[in-house]
């Protein structure tokens, strides 16, 4: 093992980590209010087919489009979580089901394969997010590639860890948010809106899954395929548990994640041969380690699920 | 203004009216995709119908496409009626694939007499020890079920590859274009399940075997002691415990006992139809997940599944055979997904009712009187 | 100084002063006169109940106003009454002499009235600063919000670490972070519900003394307790309520806990009188439930049970009476076999219970009634005739081998539902249906009809009405005419005066007295219930 082969491995990470952490990133607003969305894969699709047709299909500066295709894909990704948002919190459905209706409906071979040929998007898309070279920074050993070398939705997904972090830990929104997602009856005592959090994070939750999405129609893919999340979404899910709904702890497990969905590439051209159905296999099996460790009380209660995660507030009645 | 007010009974008529309102708004809906489009929905509705049910052989090809379906619907129905989430029919389904494949290459040339009852044990007995985990976890710790059973579904699906692609293993064709492609041995043909039927219907015997299944199952959950404790248990699991019903080992007996009929269904999958691990076609197909589908519109009534199962294997069965420039590929699970945000919005219906205005919900004493 | 109509320290047999709150006296004159509370006429009903009958109420600013009564008497109710949560039916209320009318608990807390609940309105996971800054208004600011705590803390004597997780603290602790909480939003008015009922009697002197602060600050305290013991520590006043009415207002320092008692329990009905009803005659011979030196674990260590002994007959009915939460329940749960017991024996008609758990009681003939009846007693959602086959369904004739038989289980149904009158439109409704009284009789048609030879029944008629409350006394006393024993236990000293052949009184988990028939003395009783353990014989 050298250098460079360490360096790989952490620009991939980034790389393939960062659809992951936009979609975990907003899973973790939506899970905070106690909103359990299953649907993330389909929400990150929509987000990717929307994407592509507008750069497909929008004229102008490479910038413009990229930016409206990010808008797009935020607003199509809300649109789709606001169907499980209707559904589990004003009509009280189960939430494990509606967002696996969502998955189903939306998903690989759902609504976002549909519009992909209803659209005809067969060839790459012209508009691509590149690698910026930042501050002409990016030769610099290690930091360069890693600090310096990323494209835009890299940047903004560090705005966003930060931004989140500090929504969440330091600002009165955040705290009633937290505590909706804690004891939503104490919260309603405390004369917060209970619902209104709820839908609002729920669609914030599917605006950032939706960019995850285009992360892989504009970058890791640019030429569509069905389903080519390819899974992504519950990785996600999976992550947002193994980094106990804090954003910061979620980007080191999207990192580590992302790493893992390359390692056996990389490994393989150091002529050590992993099967990558193994290392596959890893990011799951560590979830459901940490899932129970939690559940069984070895970790801090702190670190644990929102208590009200996946349960419909309903007044009591009086 | 509109309040939602529970019901505290729920009308018989509304068990069936619901789930047909559900399919016929989900179809309405998919219509209006459909024609938005540029296609015809009562064109691509019709082809649907003529290619699903439109001649024997239709028939055939639908129910062969509704077995995984059935035993997978049974596999939810059985776990979602007790309120445990078991979204890893997929998993198990997997683990019961290898399962059975496994016993079936090993028994060569054993008569199907032997070999195909131990491939049917075998896969039950692998989908039901895969569901037994999570399950495991869920009674001692009350670790998410959700999650753990979602997750162990990517773990068989590699598990899965890892046999075809990513080792030599028993189950890997080494010779042949088995050294060009990776690909699974075939069964031989003693291992290869029956169909039965006449006059050009097909009916695979994992099929039959699912009808068996829910026949049984409805009657545990109706007829026997078991089935009461699960009632009661999924109810009030208090009132289970003041009565003496082992909590825990009734949830592990369920979970376990839904993986199993997943695990059925995985070795149906070898035995009857592709007759050899095909870990790409497995995770393409999401069984697992329609039947969910199939278990929500049944409303968690294993003898609803089976016709249910009969609908979207047509579905599914008319969209592989009519994929091309006018049936865009997608609309199956759109309408799938439809139908299950159909299915479960309108059971919403069930519980609640909706009403215009002031009125005071009506007190249990005076609903007693009402009903008196 | 008068005590409104009863005259001080006088007792009032069988009286009900109509309107006692006409007591405007001694603490209202500290402050000018204007009451900080003036409730008038209160009433508010529910559907077959009026919780609160013309209800009067008048605090003065910078007093401790205790509410005393037994439970349903319509403390819970007046005081979500004056926390906006329950909108009076009539009557009207006055805060610093201006009349208010809440429509919802925000209204109220912007009034300046504030009420510790019984259950406290915490994000357990939180710590205290955020719990604290929860609904509060201003910028997030946590260490601003520590500060505040500490400041709080230290004048009204209630320390709290601030950064500590609100699941790590002990329920006192808890309790003075909704104090604070209260204090740090204004309260003028504090409601503290049934404050002692979760804390050590160490953690309550702390809390009276808390009290004591707050009222010299110029709040008011309404202190809602039926602990006489406490409400004579420290209130300046007390208002009884009884069956939802006023019973009384007098000064604390001029009564005395016996009259308290008295006014809590009433007196309208003489129960020692009444022997001559054909009471079931007791098997003095036939010991048909014999606990020795039980121990459980409790929720809190004031409910554990200790050591407790207790015997009951064939056809004899024995009533553990007690304020909630003294251990009645957990004794309970530790006979039936939910509950692990930690030492001690139990025998049911000559036979020793193996800690088995509820089957194995089943079996030898102990049935129990418990106190939440819909979710425990009953699975609520599911069919009357699945309820009544709840215990009896691994047993032929309601099952043969794995299966059960649905035609002997409807064919049983039908037969109690006749049997024991229960009014429902078919055996196949869901239970939750029911009316209180119907869900009641459901769960003593199963439990009676199993002809146990020890009944266990836990508050068996909280919460029914007049009608349902007869029914449900009649069927225990037919089960005792029939031989079978029964325990029960209740908070209602009436209905054990009523029925019981003996009364056991029991607090934080100990057996502190007990009255054989005849020898019942409510004011003995009361001091007992309330703590004032004194000797540990009773009147026999």
């Amino acid at each position: 093992m050298n250098d460079s082969f360490l360096m790989a491995i952490l620009v991939s990470a980034l790389f393939y980590g960062t659809p992951l952490l936009f979609a975990a990133l907003g899973e973790v607003l939506t899970e905070r209010s106690g909103v359990l969305n299953l649907g993330v894969e389909g929400m990150m699709l929509m987000g990717a087919v929307v994407g592509s047709v507008v750069s497909a299909r929008l004229g102008g500066p490479s910038w413009f489009v990229l930016g409206v295709a990010i808008l797009a894909a935020m607003l199509v990704g809300a649109l789709t979580a606001l169907l499980h948002a209707f559904a589990t919190i004003t009509l009280r459905v189960e939430q494990t089901v509606s967002g696996l209706a969502l998955t189903i409906l939306a998903g690989a071979a759902g609504l976002s394969s549909y519009l992909a040929n209803v659209w005809q998007l067969r060839d790459p898309v012209p508009h691509q997010f590149t690698r910026i070279d930042v501050l002409g920074l990016a030769g610099l050993p290690v930091v360069g590639p890693l600090l310096f070398h990323q494209t835009f939705l890299t940047y903004l997904s560090w705005v966003l860890v930060a931004v989140g972090s500090w929504y969440l830990f330091r600002t009165r929104a955040g705290l009633n948010l937290r505590a909706v997602g804690e004891s939503p009856s104490t919260a309603d005592a405390m004369g917060l809106n209970v619902v209104r959090t709820r839908y609002v994070h729920t669609l914030a939750g599917g605006a950032l899954a939706g960019i995850g999405g285009i992360c892989f129609s504009l970058s890791i893919v640019p030429t569509w395929q069905d389903g080519m999340t390819a899974g992504r979404g519950w990785i996600a899910l999976a992550l947002v548990i193994f980094g106990f709904w804090r954003p910061v702890w979620v980007m080191l497990g999207a990192y580590l994640f992302g790493a893992l969905a390359s390692l056996s590439l990389t490994l393989q051209a150091q002529g050590i041969d992993i099967a990558p159905e193994i290392l596959d296999s890893i990011p799951y099996v560590m979830t459901i380690v940490v899932l129970v460790a939690v559940s069984a009380g070895w970790s801090s209660r702190r670190l644990s699920a929102p208590d009200a995660l996946g349960t419909a507030f309903e007044r009591e009645a009086r | 203004m509109i309040r939602l007010e529970p019901r505290l009974l729920r009308p018989k008529w509304l068990s069936v009216a619901v789930p047909v309102g559900s399919i016929v708004v989900a179809l309405v809906l998919g219509a209006i995709l459909i024609t938005v489009s540029g296609n015809s929905a009562l064109d691509t509705y019709g082809r649907i119908l003529d290619v699903a049910f439109g001649s024997v052989q239709s028939w055939s090809d639908t129910i062969v496409a509704a077995t995984p379906l059935l035993l997978t619907g049974l596999a939810a129905a059985a776990a979602f009626k007790m309120g445990l989430f078991n979204i890893g029919g997929q998993g198990q389904f997997v683990m019961g694939a290898i399962a059975a494949s496994g016993v079936g290459l090993a028994l060569p040339d054993v008569t199907g007499f032997v070999s195909i009852p131990l491939m049917i044990a075998a896969g039950m007995l692998a989908g039901g020890l895969w569901a037994a985990i999570p399950g495991f976890f869920k009674t001692r710790f009350g670790t998410n079920e959700v999650i753990t059973t979602l997750m162990l579904n990517y773990v068989a699906a590699n598990v899965a590859g890892y046999l075809i692609f990513g080792s030599m293993s028993f189950w890997r064709l080494t010779t042949g274009s088995g050294q060009v492609f990776p690909q699974g041995r075939p069964l031989s043909d003693e291992a290869v399940w029956p169909a039965f039927g006449g006059g050009g219907l097909e009916i695979p015997l994992g099929f039959i075997l699912g009808c068996m299944a829910a026949a049984c199952l409805w009657a545990l959950y109706r007829y026997t002691r078991f089935g009461f404790e699960i009632g009661v248990v999924s109810d009030s699991p208090e009132a289970a415990r003041y009565a003496g019903i082992n909590v825990p080992r009734t949830g592990l007996a369920v979970m376990t006992l839904s993986g199993a009929l997943a695990g059925l269904g995985g070795a149906s999958d070898i035995g009857d139809i592709r007759h050899v691990l095909d870990p790409k076609g497995l995770g393409q197909t999401g069984y697992g997940y329609t039947g969910i589908v199939v278990a929500a519109l049944a409303r968690w009534n294993p003898l609803a599944v089976i016709p249910l199962s009969i609908l979207l294997g047509a579905l599914a069965n008319a969209g592989r055979a009519l994929q091309g420039a006018t049936f865009p590929a997608g609309l199956v699970g759109t309408l799938q997904g439809l139908l299950l945000f159909c299915a479960v919005s309108g059971e919403f219906l069930t519980r609640y009712r909706v009403r215009v205005g002031h009125k005071r919900p009506l007190s249990a004493a005076e609903l007693e009187a009402q009903a008196a | 100084m008068a005590t409104a109509e009863t005259g001080a320290g006088a007792p009032v047999p069988g009286g009900r002063p109509s309107n006692a709150a006409d007591a405007s006296g001694p603490a209202s004159a500290r402050a000018g006169g204007v009451p900080a509370v003036s409730m008038r006429g209160v009433t508010k009903r529910f559907v077959g109940v009026v919780a609160n009958d013309h209800v009067d109420l008048e605090v003065a600013p910078g007093e401790v106003h205790a509410l005393l009564g037994e439970n349903g008497a319509g403390k819970s109710t007046l005081s979500n009454v004056l926390t906006g949560l329950y909108r009076p039916d009539e009557g009207t209320i006055r805060l610093f002499g201006q009349e208010v009318s809440f429509s919802s608990p925000r209204d109220a807390i912007a009034a300046g009235v504030a009420m510790v609940h019984q259950h406290f309105r915490l994000v357990t996971k939180f710590t205290v600063a955020e719990n604290f800054l929860l609904g509060s208004g201003g910028a997030y600011d946590a260490k601003t919000a520590a500060q505040r705590i500490r400041e709080l803390g230290e004048e009204y004597g209630l320390p709290v670490d601030p950064d500590a997780n609100v699941w790590e603290l002990s329920v006192g602790e808890q309790q003075r972070v909704e104090i604070l909480k209260a204090l740090d939003r204004r309260a003028r008015i504090l409601i503290l519900d049934e404050p002692t009922a979760v804390l050590t009697p160490q953690e309550a002197d702390a809390l009276f003394a808390t009290m004591r602060r707050m009222a010299d600050d110029g709040r008011s305290v309404i202190f809602i307790s039926h602990k006489l013991q406490e409400v004579m520590k420290v209130s300046d006043r007390v208002t009884t309520l009884r069956d939802g009415k006023t019973v009384g207002t007098v000064v604390t320092a001029e009564t005395t806990s016996a009259e308290l008692a008295r006014q809590m329990v009433g007196r309208s009905v003489v129960f020692s009188a009444d022997d001559t009803a054909d009471r079931p005659e007791v098997d003095p011979d036939r010991v048909v439930l014999d606990v020795r030196g039980l121990s459980a674990e409790g929720v809190r260590p004031q409910s554990s049970p200790k050591g407790v002994d207790l015997q009951v007959h064939a056809g004899e009915i024995v009533a553990i009476c007690g304020v909630s939460g003294n251990g009645q329940r957990e004794l309970a749960a530790a006979i039936y076999g939910i509950r692990r017991r930690t030492a001690g024996t139990v025998a049911i008609d000559g036979v020793q219970s193996r800690q088995k758990g509820p089957r194995e009681s089943t079996a030898l003939g102990l049935a129990f009634i418990p106190e939440d009846r819909l979710r425990t007693g009953l699975s609520p959602s599911l069919p009357i005739h699945a309820n009544l086959a709840l215990k009896g369904y691994r047993r032929p004739p309601l099952s043969r081998g794995p299966f059960l038989d649905g035609r002997a289980i409807r064919a049983r149904a039908e037969e109690l539902v006749r049997r024991y009158g229960i009014k429902t439109p078919s055996i196949d409704t869901p239970t939750r249906v029911l009316s209180g009284g119907n869900v009641q009789k459901v769960l003593l048609a199963r439990e009676i009809g199993s002809d146990p030879h020890i009944l266990i029944a836990s508050t068996p008629t909280r919460g029914l009405d007049v009608g349902a409350i007869e029914t449900v006394r009649h069927l225990l006393m037919d089960a005792a005419r029939a031989g079978t024993g029964v325990l029960l236990i209740t908070e209602d000293l009436d209905e054990a005066m009523a029925l019981a052949h003996r009364i056991v009184v029991m607090f934080e988990g100990r057996v502190v007295g007990e009255f054989p028939r005849g020898h019942y003395d409510i004011e003995r009783i009361g001091l007992l219930m309330g703590g004032h353990t004194g000797d540990r014989e009773g009147a026999a």
